[in-house]
């Protein structure tokens, strides 16, 4: 059987590829509710830490938030497709609660998490290199902003006063985890709300 | 006048050439997700997906993850060329159409 195409088919066919593949990677977006979590983490931590400086209060509420990621994740595990895209996000923030898990337990045991400068420049810094590698592998500008954001936090850790400092770095959470972490969840909804049935 | 060149009835199927885009950007996707991104019934994505793994454009894998049954689908060496043939194809009749061509006659499945 044979039948007519017509250019405007052709272009559709086209678009269909364009969107469908784009579909297939696009990933971060769906992760939005992890940005928002880590942020309500991040903030439980700084809390409890001004409550009672205890040197628990970053450790244990990071371990809290890795166990209530992985929780959700593989509950969530069977409707994501595998991708070298993903697993290669993925791995940085692994690695990064990891990483942040591991230093302040340490810091936090040894007595040596002091000085309160140097352990904002830290985690921000941190935060700015997991957010930047992964807006640079995803070609996310907004995402390269909050790492921007980080960056910033970092430096005036450093240089400003207690008082600065601290405002700036609850400020970058609030940007970078919990409106970028809103904007990431209303951007999927969104597009789940674009997408029409194919049919054959 | 140039020649046409020959669009694969498979790949041209909506459906078929959305389930091949989608796998062509992942290593392997489970039905489930492959009917929520395209939202098609189970009757009609199973028939289609059947008719590329026939084709041996598209590979399945069973197995059991938690003593659930899951079936897994990625696109093949074939199926990826198919595909690129395809683009390539439908941008070359493009190019036509511009050139003043505007119905072109393909293979239908």
């Amino acid at each position: 059987m044979h039948e007519h195409t017509t250019e405007h088919e052709l272009r559709e066919r086209l678009s269909l590829i364009e969107s469908m593949i784009a579909e297939g990677r696009r990933k971060t977006e769906s992760w939005g509710w992890t940005f928002v979590l880590w942020g309500v983490v991040y903030y439980a931590a700084i809390a409890w830490s001004a409550w009672d400086r205890s040197p628990w209060a970053w450790p244990v509420t990071i371990l809290i938030g890795i166990i209530a990621t992985a929780i959700i994740v593989s509950s969530k595990a069977g409707n994501h497709p595998e991708t070298t895209l993903g697993r290669a996000t993925g791995s940085i923030w692994i690695a990064l609660g990891i990483s942040m898990f591991l230093l302040f337990l340490a810091l936090g045991l040894s007595g040596r998490l002091t000085d309160q400068h140097v352990f904002l420049a830290a985690i921000s810094a941190i935060l700015g290199m997991a957010n930047g590698a992964s807006a640079l592998i995803l070609r996310w500008k907004v995402q390269f902003a909050c790492a921007v954001v980080w960056w910033a936090a970092a430096v005036v850790s450093c240089f400003g006063s207690d008082t600065q400092s601290t405002i700036v770095f609850l400020v970058a959470i609030f940007l970078c985890q919990i409106v970028f972490g809103i904007y990431g969840v209303i951007a999927g909804v969104q597009r789940r709300k674009r997408h029409r049935p194919i049919h054959a | 006048m140039p020649e046409l060149p020959e669009i694969d009835p498979i790949v041209h199927g909506r459906l078929r050439l959305a389930l091949l885009s989608l796998l062509s950007g992942v290593e392997t996707a489970e039905f489930t997700w492959l009917r929520a991104k395209t939202e098609a019934t189970d009757g009609n994505l199973g028939a289609q997906l059947l008719k590329l793994e026939q084709a041996g454009y598209v590979a399945v894998e069973k197995k059991f993850v938690r003593r659930k049954p899951q079936t897994l689908y990625r696109i093949t060496e074939t199926g990826r060329q198919a595909l690129t043939e395809y683009v390539q194809a439908l941008k070359q009749l493009l190019g036509l159409a511009m050139d003043g061509e505007s119905t072109f006659h393909t293979g239908s499945s």
